[in-house]
């Protein structure tokens, strides 16, 4: 290689020039490598100036970003203003009957209207009462269905059909029903009086009218009930105070910037989420598929610029209209609806917050947290449009963008949703939760979650980023030609190119088919009643959803299923490691599921399953039952499906640590339940290295079924078992007497040895130990067969 | 000047399993001289030019460009080549000045120096009129200027022309041939690929004939007619994609009757 520049020209001409004055950032390494980024900064700088002005000159990306939003809201506001003028609440219809058997002190009703004293004259207008007698002609098929009710002739809880078609025939929404004269309570009405309703009310939920409608009625029947125990009091002599109980007062020390803030934290990053998400995706579209379409992308391609370069300016680009188009829509909404308020003369609004400008503060988080949510966001729709060879192809990818996004932004939407150790590892989630903490001040509970809500939304930027300069660098999707699909021609093509080993995509395939199968096989399967039916439902569900897919995708799509399920045999001392392993690491693994309970208490579901598990254990035959299935069952099918075919998958892509990694990942997430998917994961680390140093998946299930055993037998340990062994009073104790756990000074001893035994297994040669094992096994092989052999 | 060795590609194709657009070609182009590679459309020239201008990779062989190697130094490569291609692939919403600007800046050139060598680039191709013209706006023939104007910015000792005529009207393409003549004449080394046989025939000064990724026959168009006994390049270049079609027809037969998947 000569490594060397144009030859300098002497000639001065157009064709010739003097050779040009480079800059010296000249570099050798091969930056069109996948996975290497060697980045120099002018480059970015000049592609990223490039593309913004580009994209400033494009009419639709203008519309997009900057017309729409100040056009848009402010058309919206318009258009509310004009419809406000024609809003405004109708009157229920509510029809009484039997209002001759109510008391007349206190009276509800008076002139065909609720009393003055128990509903206000704005409530009372947009009550219309229609009195009915009980020989009303008119309402003589409703009064007949109220009776019937009232009476229990017909059953409450099953509501007469033909009531709600009657009152929809009459025009009401409500119906009233009093069966019976009412008395002010007092000492000499029995029981059976005391207890029977007094008053029926009929509603429909189904429709507004009639539920606020029923709100407000039923508001004056409070009144108008407290007034008649008050009158029954003072009837009776008994002073009031005897009644009255404590009094409460309700103050609220929010201030109104306090206030408005709360208000705008649950509204403002929603908002920001689904524009930045929208503003990145159009001129992603457009830098990746339209260059593609105008046939650009060859000609930026063999110029000096690096697909990493070209990926990161465009990148930045995308970047920076995510966040222009999120920045100007908030500034135009919140002017819109600032003075649409103010025009429709309400000052309040969301449980009477005062609206207003959100503060200076919420504002200041708002636009931090929009940098990492653009980037993150940018680099997913760039990266998806990497992929499309058109632009109305990259279109079709926005949808399931946001279908995947949306629940994401909407979790922390919901009141429940707080934020805690748990929610902050949830990528977007998390940092909406914080925002929305940070928004409200809470800045002491914030700074708690800070470093893990930050950790995650940068290895998900991080992850993002790495994944567009991949999808640059890759020849498949930047030149996919179009191929008419055929299911023969794919089958076909999966038979004839299959490998000895099964690919990441098979992996992942085979990882989405087991979580797919687990979450139908739930609807289908019914609750075990005894021990017998829990283990073949067990049994089954684990063979058919886990083992069986794996099973079958090696067998189809690899040449070696025996490799691919890595069935090799291990070496004796191997296996003992493993399940010494096992041993010495329980005590790490049984304070790590307590910590994971800790850290998410288990809900009311899951102490009810484990409370029915413990109970169908109860019928177990034999603690070597309860340990076949599981300790046993489970070792083997889920080590055949997640240490073997997945994580054989998982191994192309030539990183053992993302290979152990993303298999424990998807072990984890088919436990279904999150505390078991966080302990799960943990446990599937632990096996991965085994597998991946061992090349076999022997001692894993050993690992698996000695780790599965352990945790059964110390759920089961009593107080005899353990008292009857000097070791297990050592090593065990119990507040209680029942519940059995690891003492701290031998189980830390315990942690450590397991420690160094994981160490002594990251420290085998993957590749020795599989000569090892194979020549092992193929001496036992010849031994078997050698007495066949005929004698020379 | 470009020593091409081996060079295959392959691609992974649903219907045969594995497409072959290039079956390990060999070719020598030098500076001062005009490489033609002809071929009907997908014989693989394009694959070729792409793998020359590192824009793909190889999936075997090599090809060293002015000294470095395609596999080893893709982005030095792509410093000492100008990619026309078959389109005119510029910008849109970029006048001429800004679109060859910004690829002399991405080339590395010095602001002073790019903008003495842009006015006399512009100055000879009579460009100074639409130099602040946006590029949507302009003719084709307009744009294939702006195309090479872009290319040669930064003075490059390659140059690779990928069916640069195609869609030109006479007087554009002809404007475009005479600029390759010129190329040549100032001691760039040009490759230059095309399906039309008037165009190599007067410009190339060594073709290679391409069919499904192979390299038929290789010399100078004078040795090619006189070796093949055939009375000009286009009778030549009809002879030998028609016995080379029959030999893949024949193979493909045999290979059907033995049972073999098909594939290229």
């Amino acid at each position: 290689m000569k490594p060397s520049l144009p030859a300098t020209q002497k000639q001065e001409s157009p064709w010739h020039g003097n050779t040009p004055q480079l800059r010296n950032n000249t570099n050798t390494s091969d930056t069109n490598q996948p996975n290497q980024i060697n980045m120099k900064w002018p480059n970015v700088k000049l592609i990223f100036a490039r593309e913004l002005r580009d994209q400033l000159r494009d009419r639709r990306t203008l519309f997009t970003v900057a017309i729409m939003p100040m056009v848009l809201y402010p058309l919206m506001g318009m258009a509310m203003l004009q419809v406000a003028q024609f809003m405004r609440e109708y009157p229920t219809e509510i029809l009484v009957v039997g209002a001759d058997n109510l008391p007349d002190e206190p009276a509800l009703i008076v002139d065909g209207k609720i009393s003055s004293e128990f509903a206000t004259p704005s409530d009372n207008r947009l009550m219309n009462l229609t009195i009915a007698e009980n020989v009303d002609t008119e309402f003589s098929s409703i009064i007949e269905h109220l009776r019937k009710q009232a009476d229990g002739s017909v059953d409450l809880e099953t509501i007469d059909p033909t009531i709600q078609q009657e009152m929809k025939t009459r025009g009401v929404d409500l119906a009233v029903f009093i069966p019976s004269a009412i008395q002010p309570p007092d000492e000499t009405q029995p029981d059976d009086v005391i207890a029977a309703v007094g008053v029926h009310i009929f509603q429909n939920s189904a429709n507004d009218k009639s539920r606020i409608g029923s709100d407000r009625f039923n508001k004056a029947l409070q009144g108008w009930n407290s007034g008649m125990i008050k009158q029954s009091l003072s009837d009776n002599s008994i002073p009031l105070s005897l009644v009255r109980g404590v009094s409460v007062s309700n103050a609220d020390v929010a201030d109104k910037i306090g206030k408005q803030a709360a208000a705008w934290s649950k509204i403002l990053p929603f908002i920001v989420m689904i524009w930045s998400l929208t503003g990145a995706f159009y001129p992603a579209i457009d830098l990746c598929a339209g260059e593609k379409e105008r046939g650009t992308f060859e000609t930026l391609l063999s110029s000096p610029a690096a697909r990493s370069e070209i990926a990161i300016g465009k990148l930045l680009t995308v970047m920076t209209f995510s966040i222009a188009t999120s920045i100007l829509n908030l500034l135009s909404m919140g002017f819109t609806g600032m003075f649409v308020v103010a025009r429709l003369g309400s000052g309040t609004g969301m449980g009477g917050i005062p609206i207003g400008a959100p503060p200076l503060a919420s504002v200041g988080w708002l636009l931090l947290a929009l940098i990492p949510i653009s980037a993150l966001f940018s680099a997913v729709a760039l990266a998806a449009a990497a992929f499309a060879r058109s632009s109305k192809e990259g279109q079709y990818y926005l949808v399931p963008m946001m279908m995947i996004s949306m629940p994401l932004m909407m979790i922390p939407m919901l009141p429940a949703a707080q934020l805690d150790f748990g929610t902050s590892l949830i990528p977007v989630s998390g940092l909406m939760l914080l925002l929305r903490g940070l928004m409200e001040g809470q800045y002491a509970e914030c700074a708690k979650f800070v470093s893990p809500v930050c950790a995650v939304t940068l290895i998900c930027c991080w992850a993002s980023v790495r994944w567009v300069i991949h999808q640059f660098n890759s020849e498949t999707v930047m030149f996919r030609a179009s191929e008419r699909f055929g299911i023969g021609a794919w089958c076909r093509h999966v038979m004839r190119e299959r490998d000895e080993m099964p690919s990441f995509g098979n992996a992942i395939l085979c990882g989405v088919i087991i979580l797919v199968a687990k979450f139908f096989i739930g609807f289908v399967a019914t609750t075990p009643e005894n021990f017998l039916e829990f283990a073949k439902t067990t049994v089954i569900i684990l063979t058919a959803t886990i083992a069986v897919p794996a099973v079958m995708m090696a067998l189809v799509l690899t040449r070696s299923p025996q490799k691919s399920l890595r069935l090799r045999l291990c070496s004796p001392p191997m296996a003992c490691a493993a399940v010494l392993a096992a041993i010495f690491l329980n005590p790490m693994m049984t304070w790590f599921s307590a910590l994971v309970m800790q850290v998410y208490p288990p809900g009311g579901d899951l102490v009810q399953l484990e409370s029915t598990v413990a109970n169908i254990l109860g019928t177990a035959p034999s603690i070597w039952a309860v340990l076949l299935v599981f300790a046993v069952a489970p070792a083997i099918l889920e080590e055949l499906a997640f240490r073997g075919f997945i994580l054989s998958g998982m191994e192309s892509l030539r990183n053992k640590w993302q290979a152990i990694f993303l298999t424990s990942l998807l072990f984890g997430i088919a436990h279904g339940i999150i505390q078991q998917t966080i302990i799960t994961f943990g446990v599937g680390m632990l096996l991965g290295v085994i597998a991946i140093q061992t090349r076999s998946i022997w001692p894993c299930v050993l690992f698996h079924l000695t780790h599965n055993s352990l945790a059964v037998l110390l759920s089961k340990a009593d107080a005899a078992a353990v008292g009857g062994s000097p070791l297990l009073q050592t090593v065990l104790y119990s507040t209680d007497g029942q519940h059995f756990q690891y003492s701290i000074f031998p189980g830390v001893l315990m942690t450590v040895v397991g420690v160094l035994m994981m160490v002594w297994f990251l420290k085998l040669d993957p590749t020795e130990t599989a000569t090892s094992s194979q020549s092992k096994l193929m001496k036992l092989v010849s031994r078997w067969t050698s007495p066949m052999r005929p004698t020379a | 000047m470009i020593h091409v060795r081996r060079l295959t590609k392959k691609y992974k194709d649903l219907q045969t399993g594995q497409f072959t657009a290039l079956d390990g070609i060999s070719f020598d182009a030098m500076p001062g001289q005009i490489y033609g590679l002809l071929g009907p459309n997908g014989a693989g020239k394009t694959t070729a030019l792409r793998i020359l201008s590192t824009v793909l990779r190889p999936t075997e062989g090599t090809a060293i460009v002015n000294g470095f190697d395609v596999n080893e130094a893709p982005e030095l490569v792509r410093r000492q080549i100008g990619f026309v291609s078959t389109n005119t692939a510029i910008y849109d919403r970029m006048s001429a000045w800004e679109l060859v600007y910004y690829f002399g800046q991405l080339y590395g050139m010095e602001p002073e120096h790019l903008e003495t060598r842009m006015e006399s680039l512009f100055d000879r191709f009579q460009m100074n009129e639409i130099r602040n013209v946006l590029c949507s706006k302009m003719s084709t023939g307009m744009k294939q200027k702006v195309s090479i104007v872009r290319a040669i910015i930064h003075n490059p000792p390659v140059l690779i022309f990928d069916e640069a005529t195609s869609g030109l009207d006479i007087l554009v393409a002809r404007e475009v041939l005479k600029t390759v003549e010129q190329l040549r004449d100032n001691g760039k080394c040009v490759v230059f690929s095309s399906h039309i046989m008037s165009e190599v025939n007067r410009l190339c000064d060594r073709v290679a004939i391409m069919n499904r990724g192979n390299i038929l026959a290789e010399g100078t168009v004078e040795e090619l007619v006189e070796k093949y006994e055939e009375k000009d390049l286009e009778e030549l270049f009809y002879q030998i994609i028609s016995v080379s079609e029959m030999n893949h027809e024949a193979q493909f037969a045999s290979d059907a009757k033995a049972g073999i998947p098909l594939a290229r």
